[in-house]
């Protein structure tokens, strides 16, 4: 069920994402490019969640090593808090890896959204439009 | 000395971009901003030929990055890729002596050092990481950095800033939806694999593949890696930015951009597509043929229509980065190694190709070849240079193109792919036409009409311009008459591509520590 309203959210942003790059509108464009940017990262953290399989962390001398496979929570009546985990108590997660490649991706579409505004603002200085069917100099 | 000689794959990635941070902190003081760059640039330079020595004397090198094996990031340098970096590496010498006289001052002093770094940083990490996520990080810095330098001010001021700003907006674009897929495709590969390090990609996909239990969304994937590539070398659906983009780029810009940049493309190709999913392969080449086909046709037809003399080099490199497809769709060891002999000759001869025409423009104060001519006379160096770019565009002995074109068709024939190498053959004919008409269109007939147009300046070439005009015209003839040693390295990389079990080995051995 939880997997079901993921996939559906995801899919909606890449559908609202592609709608907006479509329009004339060139900042419109460039939401479209974050919104479809936030639907990516939503799909790499997806990665990251297992049903029943077995979770990738390198434990021990990491050959191999103890391997967990359930999500990682609070229970407050077996006295878990996490990250806090008493000695023997049997701990869930989910893949870490994602995480660290989400903050990533992240990041670099925060730059590069940054740099397209700034260029965007340019070049309304100098078109005097933000309509994208003008910018068409170098075709003629 | 030998701590140091095995951290050569690091060096490569880590000084530039502290040398673009450096940058930053110098501007006030142009001259040691200059020669310290310029210094740095040539050390790498040797470095990555020491690199590839190594390689080739030692076998594949691995370079962790913190220890984690192949749970971590690790560097590869095998012979593609010290390869790649080495062409990189000059080619980025070449252009950033260029632009020290060409770049106007201020722009130059601000941000261009800096950026100019950080591109050859993302070049190189490109180049040798062993990590399909870091390589989606390098493919974003050598995006942005691109970008910034694409705006860039050269002297003169030909090109106005709002067709470099127009341009900028449609390359960003197209390159960002370009990042997007690639992350949706890396994403998905990690869901359905569970690694990120292309060699264990490697593995793991071999081993489904011979269990019987790949999935078909894999085949979906490798479709999705044509995007991405194809995006970044310009080839067929995703073309439209590049006629743009190069010619609006100031000189030196443009000579990395359609020497080396769209070269990651193919470099992409060849990694991803010979290392990772060898088990698609039968579906993609057929693929990459075709597009690649079209993208030949296309590029050369609309060459032969400009009268812009960057937008007639860069639809050329539309056309001949075709041939390099080409090459890597036949996909024998001896098309591999004519598509590897065919890039680097490309490389050379068109960046040194954007290079001249730079001159020709600061020259003539024009980009229209309309409105020159003659200049045979009065700028003779620019004259030669454009005449052995062009041959070896067009594939004319004893220019280095000559080779690669011979033995592209030659295994193209070999693999009995005639139709595609008639095609291909065909549009040759074009390239020949659309570079000797823009030689003598600039270069020959009667000196423009002074009174409508202007004199030519007489200001000369300086040292900083017309140095690596001639290395690289040096480096074209001297491919050309002694190709044996370039292409015994071509024929060891494709070997290598065909055969990635060394390059497997070599990663995974490493344990976690």
């Amino acid at each position: 069920m939880n997997n079901f309203l993921l996939t559906l959210t995801i899919s909606i942003l890449f559908g609202i994402g592609t709608f907006l790059i479509l329009r004339r509108d060139m900042i419109k464009v460039i939401i479209g490019l974050s919104v479809l940017s936030h639907a990516v990262n939503l799909l790499i953290v997806s990665a990251g969640v297992f049903e029943n399989g077995k979770v990738p962390i390198i434990t021990g001398s990491g050959h191999g090593g103890e391997i967990t496979g359930t999500i990682y929570n609070d229970n407050l009546a077996e006295g878990i808090f996490a990250p806090l985990v008493s000695a023997g108590s049997h701990v869930e997660f989910v893949d870490p890896l994602v995480q660290a490649l989400v903050l990533t991706a992240i990041v670099i579409s925060l730059a590069t959204t940054a740099f397209i505004l700034i260029l965007a603002y340019r070049i309304y200085e100098e078109y005097g439009t933000t309509d994208i069917r003008e910018l068409r100099r170098l075709w003629g | 000395m030998n701590i140091s000689m095995t951290h050569l794959p690091i060096l490569l990635v880590a000084v530039p971009i502290l040398m673009s941070a450096l940058m930053i902190f110098l501007r006030s003081n142009a001259n040691v901003q200059k020669w310290l760059n310029v210094s740095v640039s040539f050390a790498m330079m040797l470095i990555s030929i020491i690199l590839l020595l190594q390689v080739w004397n030692g076998g594949i090198q691995v370079y962790e990055v913190g220890e984690w094996g192949k749970y971590g990031i690790v560097l590869v340098a095998d012979l593609l890729s010290s390869g790649m970096v080495v062409l990189s590496s000059l080619v980025s010498f070449l252009a950033l002596l260029y632009s020290l006289d060409y770049i106007e001052g201020k722009s130059l002093n601000s941000t261009y050092h800096s950026l100019f770094n950080l591109l050859v940083a993302g070049l190189n990490g490109t180049f040798l990481t062993g990590d399909i996520f870091n390589m989606f990080v390098f493919f974003e810095i050598l995006l942005l950095s691109s970008c910034g330098l694409v705006i860039a001010n050269e002297k003169g001021g030909v090109t106005k800033s709002s067709d470099k700003m127009e341009a900028t907006f449609k390359y960003l674009i197209l390159n960002m939806i370009g990042s997007i897929v690639m992350l949706i495709a890396v994403a998905s590969l990690y869901a359905t694999v569970g690694t990120l390090n292309m060699a264990d990609l490697s593995v793991k996909i071999s081993a489904m593949t011979a269990a019987g239990t790949l999935p078909w969304h894999t085949y979906a994937i490798a479709l999705l890696f044509i995007v991405v590539f194809g995006n970044k070398a310009a080839i067929f659906p995703m073309h439209y930015w590049l006629p743009d983009v190069h010619p609006t780029a100031p000189s030196p810009i443009s000579a990395m951009l359609s020497g080396v940049m769209i070269k990651v493309g193919a470099y992409g190709i060849l990694r991803v597509f010979f290392l990772i999913f060898r088990d698609a392969l039968f579906l993609l080449q057929p693929t990459i043929i075709l597009l690649a086909l079209v993208t030949i046709i296309i590029g050369a037809v609309s060459a032969v229509g400009q009268n812009d003399v960057k937008r007639l080099l860069a639809y050329s490199s539309v056309s001949q980065i075709g041939y390099i497809f080409l090459g890597i769709g036949i996909g024998s060891v001896y098309a591999l190694t004519a598509a590897l002999v065919y890039l680097v000759n490309h490389a050379i001869a068109k960046s040194m190709l954007f290079l001249t025409s730079g001159g020709i423009i600061h020259h003539a104060g024009t980009r229209d070849m309309r409105q020159m001519g003659g200049m045979n006379k009065t700028t003779p160096i620019m004259s030669v240079a454009f005449l052995i770019g062009a041959m070896s565009i067009a594939g004319l002995p004893p220019m280095g193109g000559f080779i690669a074109k011979f033995i592209l068709f030659d295994a193209g024939l070999r693999a009995e792919y005639y139709i595609p190498v008639a095609i291909a053959l065909f549009f040759a004919v074009f390239t020949l036409f659309y570079m000797f008409r823009a030689w003598l269109l600039m270069f020959w007939g009667e000196t423009r009409d002074v009174e409508e147009y202007g004199e030519y300046s007489s200001h000369k070439p300086s040292l900083m311009i017309a140095l690596p005009i001639v290395s690289l015209a040096a480096l074209a003839f001297i491919f050309g008459v002694y190709a044996e040693p370039l292409i015994a390295l071509a024929q060891a990389i494709a070997e290598q591509l065909i055969d990635p079990q060394p390059y497997i080995d070599a990663v995974m051995t490493r344990v976690v520590r």
